[in-house]
């Protein structure tokens, strides 16, 4: 049983579109969305080995979450991963990888996406050990 | 996603295979600490200390009995540690989701 928290989506684009917005300004923007008024995303990105990749988002200037996306591996079209600082407007932070993974399925792309290093391991791990309280909601929760 | 200072220390406390430990030997009846202490090879001061850290979020209770310290699990039921995962995966599928379609629409111009 793998530790990653995975998601994954159809899109109906070949992969080499599918990457081709993911790293582009607008992409990251409505990656990164919300249909509340008012919401605000802001991207910048320098799609390089060690480049950063900085999104601030959320409903208030005074409440931005940020995060700092460092590419690791860049393999176009079909591969991205970052190390990801999450900083909360607590002043608070979480530290995780994301894979990102484009594979061409019948002319569209599936998306995959697949995060490593959250405490939702832990908390598995503990699911595993029988641990006798709501545990029991998280294996469905991170296999999905 | 809500984020707070209790579900920090929730994660944190669950962290440490030691603490696991003990809460999966509390799962099984209340234990004085001398008795969690044996198993994992501390010292009633070393064990103390994993406790406290347990008891400060719930995870486990604490109370005298007659010249030892019993230890048993607590209130806590992790609502808030399930519903971060919960938040958290909605989130993210919804990023990916959104996502998707804007690259559909997109390329369907």
């Amino acid at each position: 049983m793998s530790d990653d928290v995975r998601f994954a989506r159809v899109i109906d684009a070949q992969p080499e579109a599918v990457f081709a917005a993911f790293t582009e300004q607008h992409g990251q923007e409505a990656f990164y969305g919300d249909d509340e008024p008012g919401w605000i995303v802001e991207s910048e990105c320098d799609l390089r080995v060690g480049g950063l990749w900085s999104v601030t988002f959320g409903y208030s200037r005074d409440e931005l979450h940020r995060h700092d996306h460092v590419f690791r591996v860049i393999d176009r079209p079909s591969r991205l991963v970052v190390d990801t600082t999450e900083s909360r407007a607590d002043g608070s932070s979480l530290e995780f990888e994301i894979e990102f993974i484009f594979e061409e399925r019948d002319g569209k792309t599936l998306m995959t996406m697949m995060q490593r290093g959250l405490p939702t391991a832990e908390l598995r791990e503990e699911h595993r050990s029988g641990m006798p309280n709501a545990f029991a909601r998280l294996e469905r929760v991170i296999v999905g | 996603v809500q984020y707070n200072a209790t579900l920090d220390r929730t994660f944190f406390a669950l962290s440490d295979p030691t603490r696991r430990g003990i809460l999966a030997r509390l799962g099984r009846g209340s234990a004085t600490l001398g008795e969690l202490a044996e198993p994992f090879g501390l010292t009633i001061n070393g064990v103390k200390k994993h406790v406290g850290i347990l008891e400060e979020v719930d995870l486990v209770v604490t109370a005298k009995v007659g010249r030892a310290r019993e230890c048993q699990l607590g209130p806590a039921q992790l609502e808030d540690a399930t519903e971060w995962i919960d938040d958290y995966r909605r989130t993210w599928q919804g990023r990916l989701d959104r996502f998707g379609s804007y690259v559909e629409k997109d390329a369907g111009r």
